[in-house]
């Protein structure tokens, strides 16, 4: 599903991500784990094709990043899910679930939906699927955080990529709702066999809802194991590198 | 004036905001310090302030504010000339936003990729609201009167012309400055520029934009008024009548109801305001 070749990405000076490759298959739940400026949110960029490698390649279903431009192409491949869920906070839940449909939209249904939504059904059971079911058309700032992530999820849904890229999507809920959201998240994934990409701060969560675990610091790879080999030692070493930042940034 | 930007950062990151540099302000203080000493020198301040048959007028003007004419005939005068100063202001409030809309848009460039004929549309339009503010609606409307008579196509276009100028210019301005997340995130759900406009851009700029339509509007019954000085009905020709005949008393009823439409405007936009925030 994603390949990437020594792929690097810089900002100025900093190496935001070293050369790094790997392969990613259909189907996999993957989970970035790492401090903070770490180049998580950097790689999920390069893999969803919004921003290009300064050096090496990055491979889409077999479709280098370079030759899709965003749009539907690209949107049917991959969906994301930013870190700030990133919805249109002036219009109403329904419009934002929709907008996951633009990509195959033309310019008489995209302006018709705004007075008179259209394929509402999709868009009334995606919302339905992930809880939020009567939100339909209330604005979309009211929502709560947790509601607007799912609302995001919605989205996604009606988009129907084949990949879903998800930006630490439970930093912001609590302990509970972030198993709630992650169950979701899994399920949606698993139903249509999409790959899963998610960075994730906790390491417990992690463990325990994907598949493999990618682990970087300072853009550099630390470790890429399956969930189950992952050792002891491999997560003392993480979490002794993040006390060591966390020294850092005091 | 804002040049054109190029594509903002993929989903995140703000565009820095240009400033006049410290010195270069100072250097502008001074000049504008000297140019208010200048004229200051021009003032013959040997003359008295008001001549001496005007310190009666002013009396009874002041007079004539606690008695303002309330005859039944005359206040259908008043309310048919407060009417027509409104509709003035209604229609050419209305017709520059139609007219802003479009030249905003392209003003904003948003909707163009290629550089260069981002350059051309945006400067294009651009140039195009400046020359329209640049000139006052009172002239717009001497102009027009020349042009076309006293018709009432001449005060409610003298008034859309500038109006449209200042809109155009705002909206162009909001729609630049709207977050940039939510529209990131919207092409990377397939949507092209003009879907990101439609969804991205104009809701977030939609309360901005109300608010200052109609902030514009409370400005467009003054402008009204004003304007009909030049001879086009209203209660600004109203005014003028009475005050040619110093009948202080007729003017100081059109005056309070230039009031009254202000702040029932004022009172009319806040609710929708206060509704566009909720
Ligand atoms: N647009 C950008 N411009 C400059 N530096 C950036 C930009 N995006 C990220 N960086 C830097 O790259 C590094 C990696 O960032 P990021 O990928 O966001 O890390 P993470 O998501 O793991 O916190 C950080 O040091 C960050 O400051
Ligand atoms: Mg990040």
């Amino acid at each position: 599903m994603f390949e990437l070749v020594d792929a690097t990405k810089r900002y100025g000076p900093l190496v935001a991500l070293a050369p790094l490759s790997l392969t990613i298959t259909a189907g996999e739940r993957l989970a970035l784990m790492g401090p903070s400026g770490s180049g998580k949110t950097t790689l999920l960029h390069l893999l969803a094709g919004v921003i290009q490698p300064d050096e090496g390649r990055v491979a889409i279903a077999g479709r280098s990043t370079e030759t899709l431009r965003p749009g539907r192409d690209l949107a049917r491949l991959v969906g994301v899910m930013a870190q700030g869920f990133d919805l249109v906070p002036s219009l109403a839940v329904v419009h934002n679930v929709l907008a996951g449909r633009l990509g195959e939209w033309g310019i008489g249904r995209s302006l018709l939906s705004l007075v008179f939504p259209r394929e509402l059904p999709l868009a009334q059971a995606a919302l339905n699927r992930v809880g939020v079911g009567t939100k339909l058309y209330e604005r979309t700032a009211r929502l709560s955080g947790g509601e607007q992530q799912r609302v995001a999820l919605a989205r996604l849904l009606v988009q129907q990529p084949r990949a879903i890229l998800a930006d630490e999507p439970v930093s912001s809920v609590d302990p509970a709702r972030a198993e709630d959201l992650l169950t979701l998240l899994v399920e949606v994934a698993a139903e249509d066999g999409r790959t899963l990409i998610a960075s994730m701060h906790a390491v417990p969560l992690a463990l325990r809802y994907f598949s493999r675990v990618i682990a970087l610091r300072h853009g550099h790879l630390v470790f890429d194991r399956a969930t189950t080999a992952v050792t002891e030692a491999d997560l003392t070493a993480l979490y002794d590198l993040r006390q060591e930042e966390a020294r850092d940034v005091r | 004036m804002t040049s054109a930007k190029a594509s903002p950062a993929p989903l995140g990151g703000g565009p820095p905001a240009g400033h006049v540099p410290i010195r270069g302000r100072g250097l502008l203080t001074l000049l504008l310090l000297g140019a208010l000493t200048w004229s200051l020198t021009t003032v013959p301040w040997g003359e008295p302030l008001v001549h001496p048959g005007g310190l009666t007028v002013l009396g009874e003007m002041l007079v004539a504010a606690l008695h303002p004419t309330v005859s039944a005939e005359f206040l259908g005068i008043a309310l048919a000339a407060s009417w027509r100063t409104v509709a003035y202001a209604t229609a050419g409030v209305s017709l520059a936003i139609l007219l802003a809309f479009p030249a905003g848009v392209l003003a904003s460039g948003v909707l163009v990729r290629h550089p260069v004929l981002r350059a051309l549309t945006s400067g294009a339009s651009r140039a195009l609201l400046g020359v329209l503010r640049a000139i006052h609606e009172l002239v717009w409307a001497l102009l027009f009167v020349a042009a076309i008579g006293l018709s009432p196509f001449a005060a409610v276009l003298a008034l859309a012309l500038p109006y449209a100028g200042i809109l155009g210019r705002i909206l162009a301005e909001i729609l630049e400055d709207v977050p940039p997340g939510p529209l990131a995130a919207l092409r990377a759900a397939g949507a092209r520029e003009w879907q990101v406009l439609l969804y991205g851009r104009l809701p977030q700029a939609f309360p901005n934009m109300v608010s200052y339509a109609l902030y514009r509007y409370e400005c467009g019954i003054r402008s009204a008024t004003i304007m009909s000085f030049v001879g086009l009905g209203g209660l600004g020709y109203q005014i003028q009548i009475s005050l040619d005949d110093l009948r202080f008393r007729e003017v100081w009823t059109f005056v309070y109801c230039l009031v009254v439409l202000v702040v029932l405007v004022d009172l009319w936009s806040g609710v929708i305001r206060r509704r566009l925030l909720a």
